[in-house]
């Protein structure tokens, strides 16, 4: 949609847009910039120089198989965390349209996952995970030894996985909610009236005529398991047992704040950026044919 | 050179004026340390005690946490200008200060500021780890601590060991013993503890960590995990763990190694002598405990174990001011009262030879509950020290640690070959070094 | 409801009560391991039933963790970032939206572009940026030649620095200079007629004025939405907190007290305090969620980043 009532004036609309030009550009493009000129450089972590060594960082994680396994566990990890959360939240989202007497109550209780913050959601989980707790360590009292996600690589993962999917369930539940609600009565009732029965009407109505939103959610929910995880991560496990659960983002802070390696860091900044890039370029893509068909 | 801080102008000028408003006024510096609980109370008594016993200085203590956070938020605020005066730093981020060019020599600051120390007296082991290799010392030694054992004596007492084991086959024995009377958890182990279980005992038995004498040869130095003894003492703890002695106990399932010592839930677990004290305020009404140097393999002789704990650095950039408080700060920890005090309260070994022989005279070590602690400086003096055991100077060691640790959990938990991981570690560790090298190629070992 | 079906009803109210359970499940064992003793909370299998030692519990995280300053902090943080991107997203919204100026569109992708990295995969050098925020003027002028001039005719060498490690405005800042807030005023500005402005401009009013009178009446609703939205996340806020700040005494939030409270370092696994604490840092945006969810829903589906 093209404007065609303008204000004419010289200064007034820099002045508006300057603040958050300024903080942009030195809180977005020049750290970004600077990623990428520390990615071909060897930083002294105290500041005392640089050297250019060209593509060796990337060459050096490249080469390291430890790096791979990172990436292709944080694969694993976004595509089970974003699958469970978004099922789950699409099952509620699809049983609360059907407004039955009492849903509001429902309703309004699966959003509060989306108020919660990573750590404190980590922390309680760890709480309920515990091997020595007695919730689901309890089973260790029938089959000692069965659960210990402190020595268990798979199990931690799991662990830190399911909290992620129930994090993310309220943000999923409010847009498939909104776009089911948004489907016009007619459709449905006309479904109703062929003889369809409601399951029949979820899938062969419904999910086709919402799957814009679930493709806007995937790569919603892909970008953001690739990107915050840190908080449920270093509260749950630091990363461990024998680095199961370390994800791009916390070998990154890991390795960049903790190892004291700023270049090696940065240059596995750069390899997140183009990944999460490249979702979004692929959103974008498909949002614009969406705006073609409307 | 004359800086214009564009937004806080109004402020700085209304603190200079504040500033000089007074005639007298103190200086006031800041020391950050990387210990917290107990410890950490220590060190802001000693502040306070500082603060006390003078008028010219103010120190400002602030706790960092732990040895990590220090060392990193340290930097963080170097790059930032905004560091303490004081700082301590681990025995593992040594190199790293050293090459950094960010600090003042201890040696030049006490100097020129008017103190005479008497350097000799130092620990020779204490010393070295801190020095150049021309025999300078960069960094005040501060808290100074040895890898240990420790047992519950009534367990031992109850497998009929009399005394204390002092080689591992004993330790195995007189765990298998313990396991078959009933107790669950022998040993408690951590694979975290990587100083005592790796490093220490490679000192101890003569092993290098890495070449070139652990690295004091130069940047190239090249990790030795895979070469030595430790192979087949990892594979023992292997065993020991697989057969249920050996009991994982770190914070990661909820409770330490010491807290299950002190708890009377395991009967043997190794640590710092540092945490003589610890373990003595948590103890278990009736816990009779014992503490002991390191087990060492049947058939070997001990060299001497190596120094834990941090020193104090003093960086760049502060006042000639604040450099004259830090350097009062110094002469304020070496005073006999202030080391014995600092000793007697943690468990920290004093760190000059007049200090040890002091305390010792006037009876410190002779009765419970300080009794045992001399076995810390028995340990670090057992021999003059060896290429292997003057230290570990290797870059961004922290991170090597790391890697061990991980090294030890997979062969713990995932089944991994000892052997084979041994060798993933040291091409792993050697990447590291070969990195640190490289970020500093100009750069010679002081 | 379209027609009956008592089978599909009771599936529905089923699987309803499942998700309840899910959702919810995590909250309860919160709020029951926070009021129990330390004995209690040691049992296994745990009582899933509260018991009577909330307070003591909540008194003990409270003071363990230090949240009275934390609390102020968060506060500050997350009341500064709301306020700052809110103020910042109107003005630069209608700037590209009501004015006509060449680099509009230019101006508009700059920030949009924005959207596409997290804080957390910039976050190395985002930190060094924080050290002194003025570097890139510095490096500016420094190329530019401006420095070695005003030296030469002034003697003075220009010198710019601002630290923002250990400052509100540090934790700010950085979580102001996102677009998200940008995007959802420009979407909603779109939406408002030409006749409008045609209208305003006949009655001799100026933009400012438009802005003032007609636009931010308008966006009230929209300014709920992205209020509650932005208050959740910056006081959710954990890796820039945490590396940002050295002082933790001073500068710490609640969300980075949180790992101070889990059991290691005092000997006992007293989880009823670590639940305390997090019930404490879980209440403030749980509530401004529950209680503003009518608004702040309709901004989550309108923002469609």
């Amino acid at each position: 949609m093209e404007r065609r009532a303008y204000y004419r004036n010289g200064t007034l609309p820099w002045l508006l847009i300057a603040p958050q030009l300024l903080l942009v550009l030195v809180f977005f493009y020049w750290p970004t910039a600077q990623a990428l000129y520390w990615a071909f450089t060897l930083e002294q972590a105290w500041g005392g120089g640089n050297s250019w060594v060209g593509l060796d960082n990337f060459l050096s994680i490249f080469r390291d198989r430890e790096y791979w396994t990172t990436v292709a566990r944080s694969a694993f990890y976004a595509s089970l965390t974003t699958g469970l959360s978004m099922t789950v939240a699409l099952t509620l989202a699809v049983f609360v349209d059907r407004a039955l007497k009492g849903t509001r109550l429902f309703q309004s209780v699966f959003v509060w996952p989306y108020a919660i913050a990573a750590p404190a959601a980590g922390v309680a989980f760890r709480f309920i995970f515990a091997p020595e707790s007695g919730l689901v360590g309890s089973i260790n009292e029938l089959w000692p030894g069965i659960w210990n996600p402190a020595i268990n690589g798979f199990q931690a993962l799991a662990m830190v996985i399911m909290c992620h999917a129930w994090l993310g369930i309220g943000y999923n539940f409010i847009f498939f909610l909104a776009a089911l609600q948004m489907i016009p009565r007619s459709i449905t009732e006309a479904g109703a009236m062929d003889g369809a029965r409601p399951y029949q009407r979820m899938f062969d109505l419904q999910l086709p005529l919402i799957a814009p939103t679930v493709f806007f959610l995937l790569i919603i929910n892909l970008i953001s398991s690739f990107t915050d995880s840190f908080g449920i991560i270093d509260t749950m496990t630091e990363g461990g047992p024998v680095g199961s659960t370390e994800v791009m983002v916390y070998k990154i802070y890991f390795d960049g704040f903790k190892g004291l390696d700023y270049s090696g860091a940065a240059a596995q900044s750069i390899v997140l950026m183009l990944l999460v890039i490249a979702l979004t370029f692929v959103q974008f893509k498909w949002v614009e044919k969406r705006v073609h068909y409307n | 050179m004359t800086r214009t801080r564009l937004l806080s102008a109004a402020t700085t000028i209304a603190a200079l004026a504040l500033a000089t408003a007074p005639a007298m006024a103190q200086t006031k510096f800041e020391f950050w340390y990387g210990l917290s609980g107990d410890l950490s109370e220590r060190i802001q008594d000693m502040c306070k005690d500082f603060n006390a016993s003078q008028a010219d200085y103010e120190i400002v203590c602030i706790s960092q946490d732990n040895y990590d956070a220090n060392l990193q938020n340290t930097i963080a605020a170097y790059r930032a200008n905004k560091h303490p005066t004081i700082t301590q730093i681990f025995d593992a981020g040594t190199l790293d200060l050293m090459l950094s060019k960010a600090y003042i020599p201890v040696g030049q600051l006490m100097s020129e500021n008017g103190y005479d120390v008497n350097w000799v007296d130092y620990f020779s082991g204490i010393a070295s780890y801190y020095s150049t290799s021309g025999g300078e010392l960069l960094s005040m030694p501060f808290n100074s601590s040895t890898a240990m054992i420790y047992y519950n004596m009534d367990a031992l007492a109850k497998v009929g060991f009399e005394g204390k084991p002092t080689t591992w086959t004993e330790v195995e024995d007189v765990a298998r013993k313990m396991k078959a009377a009933g107790y669950e958890c022998p040993v408690a182990f951590d694979p975290a503890g990587v100083w005592q279980w790796y490093e220490q005992f490679s000192a101890i038995h003569n092993q290098p960590i890495a070449t070139k004498g652990n690295g004091f040869g130069g940047l190239d130095a090249e990790m030795a995990a895979s070469q030595g003894l430790w192979v087949d003492q990892l594979t023992w703890i292997k065993k020991m763990y697989d057969e249920g002695l050996f009991v994982h106990k770190s914070k990661d399932v909820g409770e330490t190694d010491l807290d299950a010592f002190a708890a009377g839930n395991c009967q043997v677990f190794s640590g710092s002598i540092a945490s003589h004290g610890t373990v003595t305020a948590k103890a278990v009404e009736g816990l009779n405990w014992d503490v002991a140097m390191l087990p060492v393999l049947e058939g070997t002789e001990r060299t001497n174990s190596l120094v834990g704990g941090a020193s104090l650095w003093t960086l760049q950039g502060k006042s000639a001011e604040e450099y004259k408080g830090a350097a009062a700060f110094f002469a304020f920890l070496a005073t006999p009262e202030q080391a014995e005090w600092w000793s007697t309260v943690t468990g920290y070994i004093p760190v000059t030879n007049s200090g040890f022989e002091a305390m010792t005279a006037n009876g410190f070590y002779a009765a419970a509950p300080y009794k045992g602690r001399e076995l810390a400086i028995a340990s670090l003096i057992a021999t003059p020290p060896t290429e292997n055991t003057r230290g570990i100077r290797l870059g961004n060691y922290a991170s090597i640690r790391a890697e061990m640790v991980k090294t030890i959990q997979d062969v713990l938990f995932n089944n991994a070959d000892v052997k084979e991981s041994l060798v993933a570690f040291d091409a792993k560790g050697n990447e590291i070094l070969r990195r640190f090298q490289a970020t500093y190629k100009d750069a010679v070992l002081p | 409801m379209i027609e009956r079906s008592p089978i599909f009803d009771f599936i529905t109210y089923a699987t309803m009560t499942l998700g309840l359970l899910l959702v919810l499940t995590p909250f309860w064992i919160t709020f029951v391991a926070a009021s129990q003793s330390l004995q209690e909370v040691s049992n296994v299998p745990i009582v899933l039933w509260p018991s009577s030692h909330l307070m003591e519990n909540l008194n003990e995280a409270w003071t363990r963790a230090d949240l009275g300053p934390k609390m102020i902090n968060s506060l500050i943080v997350a009341v500064g970032v709301t306020v700052g991107k809110i103020v910042l997203a109107s003005l630069s919204a209608f700037s590209i939206v009501f004015f006509n100026y060449r680099a509009r569109m230019l101006c508009f992708w700059l920030i949009f572009v924005t959207l596409m990295l997290p804080l957390e995969v910039r976050i190395v050098p985002t930190y060094s940026i924080a050290a002194n925020a003025l570097l890139p003027f510095q490096v500016v002028l420094d190329t530019l030649g401006i420095t070695g001039l005003v030296e030469m005719l002034s003697g003075l060498r220009i010198g710019l620095e601002w630290n923002l490690l250990n400052s509100h405005t540090g934790l700010i800042l950085p979580l102001v200079a996102t677009a998200t807030g940008t995007f959802l005023y420009r979407q909603f500005f779109m939406t408002i007629p030409d006749e409008l402005v045609e209208a305003s401009k006949m009655d001799g009013s100026g933009p400012l004025r438009f802005f003032w009178d007609v636009l931010l009446p308008l966006s009230r609703t929209n300014m709920l939405a992205l209020a509650t939205i932005l208050f959740v996340s910056s006081w959710n806020q954990y890796l820039w907190p945490l590396l940002i700040t050295t002082d933790r005494a001073n500068y710490g939030t609640v969300v980075m007290q949180l790992k101070a409270l889990i059991p290691d370092t005092n000997g006992l696994p007293d989880w009823n305090v670590t639940m305390a604490g997090a019930l404490i840092i879980m209440l403030p945006p749980l509530l401004i969620v529950a209680f503003m969810q009518r608004w702040f829903v309709r901004g989550l589906i309108s923002r469609d980043k």
